[in-house]
């Protein structure tokens, strides 16, 4: 009899997954949470899929079609990411044998329904089991707050192996611009724009004597990045600051002092391809951490244009982007003179496209 | 009387010197002990294996007193003893230059364990003499108290000896490069007209590597793992870190043969035997600076979205596959969710793989025939015969077993080799 209301309930819900039109951020349809209600009518009974004799294996492939017919994308990952997770490991090969042939638990198929649901209405698989990786950290993860990307790990080793090499310059007590300062030996990040924290707390965890400011306009985004930094026992060496980098401009300023590297993944979306993006992205994520405006470049200017006030002398801006904005930024830094900024280095990222870009105050 | 004895174990490992000469119950645990780690559970998982340690002891003891025997080791080892001797005493009297005090230094570094263990063995062997005059007269007192503990004593110094004697073969034979370095393992299953016998049994081989890591102490990580249908694997690699790992595994390159009755198909029905193989690679994993792959010569395939990426996709496909493009070799790793870690874990994966000192050879020869219908493993090597597959599949001691014989007849091998170009 179960089985027949969820068949039904499938047929009601298909068409309303396939409908293919935009969502404004945040913003429901009605046939949606007629889904939604729908979908938590059955939760709260148990349905055949609970009551079925069910292991690990065979749930990844079960929840693999239901993603596949629901025009989910990347079905398979998502059913092994977050089966996976229910069962105590991080991705399917970290488990073993026997606890994937294992029977599941009620309590286990119930939440692997309730995620699965979450999954199903195109919730990012990183906010439905809320945590991810990130280099080598595992971080809290929680909605709207940006998803950290693959692209900004490559930011994190680029400015890890950029600081290494430049050891001896940067960081030796012998300079003569920084005898004054006491914290000579050791680094100071800024990050604007930190959102979950994935980027200063790898660098707070790789330099282990180094401290950090991290800044984001969302208050969200402040309070995630301290709970991350507090799972990972380097809260002392962080500030984490709730400002926005354009209209608190001054504050900015005064607070930081004076820092080794300011490391950026900022808006970067061209405003007229937001509403292209991907329903897990505009339904769930704060637009404000994707929109850079009409060219793409509001923040990474507002950025540009603090650095030399708060940078060390020779410190480094090191910023993800998008593609076509290496060209535009050198292009904008010829015609803004007076700005103690010189452009280094365009990196590529590991698909091959112009990816980060590397400025020095001068 | 275990904290007691614990206790024991801890200060004797301090005090290697007096490896033959302290209490007996230091004397039956294993010959390896220099090489192992102090934790309580290692040695306590020792004990209970008694039953064991006396059968593989008697039989190295013949084998090493064999070779002991030989004159020719005889000479070699004398003339070693001389040659430290010597060194000792050019090193304490002339203060030579740079060049020649580095390399006599270096070489009395190589020649010292010996020497000490020589030391060691000669003393043992003078007490075993002593023992059996004292033996011989008390016989001829006729002394019943005292005989019984003059013969236990004999005992015990006689398995000293034999454990002495296998240290001092394990440090005539110079020790293998990358014996020390940690292993990538990999498993593929073969071909067979026997239905899906080579993947079951793959699986069955991999989780016995599997055990065995436990059973060592050594830290397992499946790299990559694919299954085939009705729970067969298809292929599957690992990487096993700790302790002397490659000596051990080593030997465990090469084509395993298989036969048994598959479990599925036409021919389970008919209850005919059939015969599959698999092949283990094991590699070593070196960590040399120096040694970097050229990243010109890699193509690195992950996820690649249309358009943009970045900001503008969302993913969790972190998967990264990595092409050495002049040998086309090819390492694919998504054990992690984060894309640079699997990332790096390919990059290990292909630099051991690219400087693999393992013969090409040695991955067609056939090692090993797992029969099943009569219930016996055969190494073809050195022609030992295993019972109870079952007991052997579960990588325990009797594997742990078998590969000490190996190393036992390579080591063997070896000296004999050493002492015959020596002479040349």
């Amino acid at each position: 009899m179960w089985w027949k209301v969820f068949s039904a309930c499938r047929v009601y819900l298909a068409p309303c997954f396939r409908v293919k039109s935009h969502y404004h951020c945040r913003s429901e349809d009605t046939g949606f949470l007629g889904a939604v209600a729908f979908l938590n009518a059955l939760s709260r009974n148990p349905c055949r899929f609970i009551h079925d004799k069910m292991t690990g294996i065979n749930c990844v492939t079960y929840w693999q079609k239901i993603f596949e017919e629901n025009g989910i994308s990347e079905p398979q990952q998502s059913s092994e990411h977050i089966i996976s997770h229910v069962l105590g490991g991080k991705t399917i090969h970290n488990l073993t044998e026997e606890a994937l042939s294992r029977s599941l638990t009620t309590e286990q198929k119930q939440m692997i329904w309730n995620l699965c649901s979450k999954r199903l209405h195109h919730m990012p698989v990183q906010y439905v089991i809320e945590e991810w990786d990130f280099c080598a950290l595992t971080l809290k993860i929680k909605p709207p707050v940006f998803i950290p990307r693959p692209e900004t790990e490559e930011l994190v080793s680029l400015v890890v192996s950029e600081l290494a090499e430049e050891e001896d310059v940067l960081f030796s007590v012998e300079n003569a611009g920084w005898q004054n300062s006491h914290r000579a030996a050791r680094p100071l990040f800024l990050e604007i724009g930190c959102g979950s924290g994935a980027i200063v707390l790898s660098l707070l965890h790789f330099f282990k004597q180094s401290y950090a400011v991290a800044v984001d306009k969302s208050a969200e985004a402040v309070n995630l990045t301290r709970q991350n930094a507090e799972r990972l026992c380097v809260q002392h060496r962080l500030q984490a600051l709730q400002l926005n980098v354009i209209s608190d401009f001054q504050k900015l300023t005064r607070i930081c002092g004076s820092v080794d590297v300011i490391v950026s993944n900022p808006p970067y979306v061209f405003h007229e391809d937001m509403s292209g993006l991907m329903p897990e992205i505009l339904r769930y994520e704060d637009c404000d951490a994707l929109d850079g405006g009409t060219d793409g470049l509001k923040i990474i200017k507002a950025i540009l244009q603090l650095a030399p006030t708060v940078l060390k002398d020779r410190g480094k801006v090191f910023l993800e982007v998008d593609p076509r904005h290496p060209e535009m930024i050198q292009n904008w830094l010829q015609a803004c003179t007076g700005l103690q900024l010189t452009y280094r280095a365009t990196h590529r990222d590991i698909c091959g496209k112009l990816r980060f870009c590397e400025l020095q105050r001068s | 009387m275990e904290h007691g004895l614990r206790w024991f174990i801890s200060n004797s490992l301090r005090r290697q010197g007096h490896l033959g000469r302290t209490c007996r119950c230091f004397c039956r645990l294993t010959r390896n002990i220099t090489t192992c780690r102090q934790t309580a559970r290692f040695w306590l998982s020792h004990l209970p294996g008694n039953v064991y340690r006396p059968q593989s002891e008697r039989h190295c003891h013949n084998d090493f007193s064999e070779l002991l025997q030989l004159e020719a080791v005889r000479k070699y080892i004398d003339d070693l003893k001389d040659e430290y001797k010597e060194i000792r005493n050019r090193l304490n009297c002339i203060e030579s230059r740079e060049e020649d005090g580095k390399l006599l230094s270096r070489r009395h570094v190589r020649l010292a364990p010996l020497a000490s263990v020589l030391e060691e063995l000669q003393s043992s062997e003078k007490d075993l003499f002593e023992l059996e005059s004292m033996y011989n007269s008390l016989k001829a007192r006729d002394d019943q108290e005292l005989i019984p503990l003059v013969l236990e004593e004999q005992q015990q110094l006689n398995k000293s000896i034999a454990v002495l004697r296998g240290k001092l073969l394990q440090t005539l034979v110079q020790k293998e490069k990358h014996d020390e370095s940690n292993v990538i393992l990999e498993v593929t299953a073969g071909r067979t007209t026997g239905g899906d016998i080579c993947q079951q049994f793959t699986r069955e081989i991999f989780s016995m590597y599997k055990h065995f890591a436990g059973f060592k102490d050594w830290n397992f990580e499946v790299l990559n793992y694919t299954p085939s249908d009705y729970g067969g694997l298809h292929h599957a690699s690992a990487y096993i870190s700790g302790e002397n790992v490659y000596r051990f595994l080593k030997y465990e390159g090469g084509t395993h043969r298989v036969q048994r009755i598959p479990e599925m198909g036409l021919s389970s029905r008919m209850q005919r035997i059939h015969t599959g193989t698999m092949t283990v690679i094991v590699l070593p994993h070196i960590d040399e600076v120096g040694t970097k792959v050229n990243t010109n010569d890699l193509r690195i395939d992950t996820f690649r979205a249309k358009g943009a990426g970045g900001q503008h996709v969302n993913t969790t496909d972190s998967a990264v596959r990595i092409v050495h493009i002049p040998t086309s070799l090819t390492v694919e790793c998504q054990q992690h969710r984060s894309q640079l870690e699997n990332r790096k874990l390919a990059m290990r994966i292909l630099e051991a793989k690219l400087y693999q000192q393992v013969g090409t050879r040695a991955q067609s020869e056939r090692i090993r025939t797992y029969n099943f219908t009569q219930d016996r493993v055969t190494d073809h090597r050195i022609n030992y015969v295993v019972r109870d597959i079952k007991e052997l599949l579960s990588g325990g001691r009797q594997l742990n077993e078998l590969i000490n014989k190996l190393l036992e007849s390579a080591e063997n091998e070896a000296v004999l080799e050493l002492i015959e170009t020596r002479n040349r």
